[in-house]
Formats: C-alpha cells, sequence, structure tokens
C-alpha cells in the first residue's frame, strides 16, 4: 500500500468528440422491377440515379456526386457512395422515383451508413427464436 | 394481401388497414371492418424483433358538406369498431369543424391538387391541443411531377402552420410503397426537422394508435411497464390521459 501509483503523473487525455466527421455516406439500395424485362446493366443504373435526382433536385442534383461501388445485376442491388451533405438529396430523390423507361420501378434503401464496414451485416436479417 | 407482404418485408411494425368512405354517393353505410385475422392467417414477424405485426382497421370519411358529419355523432356501432378514424374535410368550415368539435383521430389532407382554403391558425391550433394530427399522402409524388410539385408545396405550407404535428399515408400498390426510414426522409424535405420527421412516422402514429383507444374507451390510457427490479412498483411508459369529449 505505498504511494505507488502517486510517483507517477497522471496521465493526460484529451477527449474529442466527432460529429458529421464522415466525408462520404455508403447506401446500399435494391431496384425492384417486378415486371420481366431487361434488366439494367452498371452504366444504366447510374444513368437512372443521376436521372432520378434531376428529376427531383434540377440539374444541382444531377451533379451530386454519386459513385455506384458495386453492382449486382441479377439481384439489382448496388452499393451507392455520396458526399455526406448530399445524402438527403439523394435519399429523397430514390425514394420518389416511380419509373424506369416507362416501367413501374421502386427504389428499396436497405442499409446507409457513414462507414462502408457496417455495410456488411444487417441486423433486420437476424431471425429471432 | 401482396401490399401486405411488401409492407411487413420493407420494415413497418403496425399497419392499418384503411376503409374509405365517401359521402357523395348515396347511401352509403358503414359496414363492419374485416376482422384482420381473418385475412390472414398467421401475421410474419417485425424484421429484427421477434413480435408479430400489428393490424389495425381505420375508416376515412370524406365529407363535403355538414350533414355527414351526423354520422360520427350517432352511436352506430358499427364505428365504434374501427380502431383509428380519419376525416377528409374537402371545405374551409368543415375543416374547422373537424378540427374543432369532431370526435376524430386524423384530419387527412388533400395535397394533390391546390387546397381549396388556407389554413388558418386558429383551429389548427386548437386541433393540436385535442391531440388531433394531420396526415399526408406521399404517393402521388411518387407518379408524376405534377403531383409532387402539389405534394411538396401543400406538405411545406402545412408543416409551417402546424408545427410539424404531421403523419404519413401511402396508397395501395405495393410499388409505391416505401420504408419508415425512406418516408423521414421525405419529411426533411418538406421542412421538419431530423427528429421531427422521425416522429412523423413513428411517435405521432402512435400516439393516433393511442388516440383512438382512448375514443373508445371515453376515459383514458394508461400503459404500464413493470420495471424489471421492483416487481411491485410499476411505472407508466405512455403517460397518454386524455378525456376524449363524450358526444351528446
Amino acid at each position: 500500500r505505498g504511494p505507488a501509483g502517486r510517483g507517477m503523473a497522471a496521465a493526460a487525455f484529451e477527449r474529442r468528440v466527432l460529429r458529421s466527421a464522415a466525408e462520404h455516406h455508403y447506401l446500399r439500395v435494391r431496384l425492384e422491377l417486378p415486371d420481366g424485362g431487361a434488366r439494367p446493366n452498371a452504366a444504366q443504373f447510374k444513368q437512372l440515379v443521376v436521372t432520378a435526382l434531376r428529376e427531383l433536385h434540377g440539374e444541382v442534383g444531377a451533379a451530386l456526386p454519386v459513385d455506384v461501388l458495386t453492382y449486382e445485376e441479377k439481384t439489382l442491388s448496388a452499393i451507392l457512395r455520396v458526399i455526406s451533405s448530399g445524402l438527403v438529396k439523394l435519399w429523397s430523390a430514390l425514394t420518389l422515383l416511380g419509373f424506369y423507361q416507362n416501367r413501374r420501378c421502386a427504389f428499396r434503401v436497405l442499409q446507409t451508413s457513414p462507414f462502408l464496414l457496417a455495410l456488411s451485416g444487417n441486423s433486420r436479417e437476424l431471425v429471432l427464436d | 394481401q401482396n401490399i401486405f407482404t411488401v409492407c411487413f418485408s420493407v420494415g413497418y411494425s403496425v399497419v392499418a388497414l384503411n376503409h374509405v368512405i365517401d359521402f357523395k354517393e348515396k347511401k352509403q353505410e358503414i359496414i363492419k371492418p374485416v376482422s384482420p385475422s381473418e385475412l390472414f392467417p398467421s401475421l410474419p414477424i417485425v424484421q429484427g424483433t421477434s413480435k408479430r405485426i400489428k393490424v389495425l382497421t381505420r375508416l376515412t370519411l370524406v365529407v363535403s358538406d355538414p350533414s355527414h358529419c351526423n354520422l360520427l355523432r350517432s352511436t352506430s356501432a358499427n364505428i365504434r369498431l374501427y380502431d383509428i378514424i380519419a376525416v377528409f374535410p374537402k371545405t374551409e368550415k368543415l375543416f374547422h369543424i373537424a378540427c374543432t368539435t369532431l370526435d376524430v383521430d386524423l384530419v387527412c389532407i388533400n395535397v394533390t391538387e391546390k387546397l381549396p382554403f388556407y389554413f388558418r391558425r386558429p383551429p389548427v391550433n386548437m386541433a393540436i391541443d385535442r391531440g388531433i394530427y394531420f396526415e399526408l399522402l406521399y404517393t402521388p409524388a411518387i407518379k408524376d411531377s405534377t403531383m409532387r410539385r402539389y405534394t411538396i408545396s401543400n406538405a411545406i405550407s402545412l408543416m409551417q402552420i402546424c408545427k410539424g404535428k404531421v403523419s404519413s399515408q401511402s396508397e395501395n400498390k405495393p410499388l409505391e410503397l416505401r420504408g419508415p426510414y425512406d418516408v423521414a426522409n421525405l419529411g426533411l424535405l418538406f421542412g421538419l426537422s431530423e427528429g421531427e420527421a422521425k416522429a412523423a412516422v413513428s411517435t405521432n402514429c402512435r400516439a393516433t394508435m393511442l388516440h383512438g383507444e382512448t375514443r373508445k374507451s371515453a376515459c383514458g390510457v394508461v400503459y404500464t411497464v413493470k420495471k424489471p427490479r421492483k416487481v411491485e412498483e410499476e411505472e407508466t411508459a405512455v403517460p397518454a390521459c386524455k378525456k376524449a369529449k363524450t358526444q351528446a
């Protein structure tokens, strides 16, 4: 029980809180096209996203830097990356999109996160007993 | 049937089946609501939890004449069977009546056309005090760009007046349904803050459900939750004690 700890200087900690510091937001989306027509390929998918932005937010919205990181044509699901300040615009544009080449469609946003790693696990798919 | 599978897959935990009555047609009778257990033998489970989806019944009355409101005052047994009652006023006077005296839970606002009346602050404030929420359909915004403009402009003017006491509603086709977080994001477009937008899909809807239960029971609703540590003590989780106006 000696003054063991007191001889050392107390460790200095500094606390930093970063709010909204992530530069990009990632979205996992799936396009639902119920009729069995031709499926869009990656370029057409990107074109569709840009069209959605243009329809809702105009030219400025269409100029938003959006990247399609992965795209699976079989399931029509993709991971998009967008600048954090543009998340609301992109998400609302995808929500309000109704037609692809005059076919009814719907975008379902499955997951969204400022970290790409977080998109790998989806707690909604857990089956609880 | 199809819509519900979509609803469940998208992540809603409570769904209300809507039955619309339009009084312009002759001799509409309020029929008994179809009990949800007849439609689905077993309700699927909400994503990510282990509870089942709740299905409620709801009635929407499209009123364009004050005499239609008499139905709400009548003691028709079938009205009492619905969990939530909504009214869709078509004129300013009816809007005023709906906000101040009618015994409803929701007031629907038509967003697809230029509103024939302006919202005035006094009846809106009275409605909020009574616990009535306003409701918007978001499906027209998905279909057509003209409707989109009207929807957004009407929604923004509604938000400015009613300080965000809004809940949202969808329509019939399964492809026009959007997930709860998507709809909350749309709330951001309409001028709500983030907390209000999420509340529009979650808290306000739950408040409407409780209001409906309050109306049915004529007194008040107290939800109690047992605290895990002290078993004898009970704590109110959602104190929603409101006296519903008893109709003469």
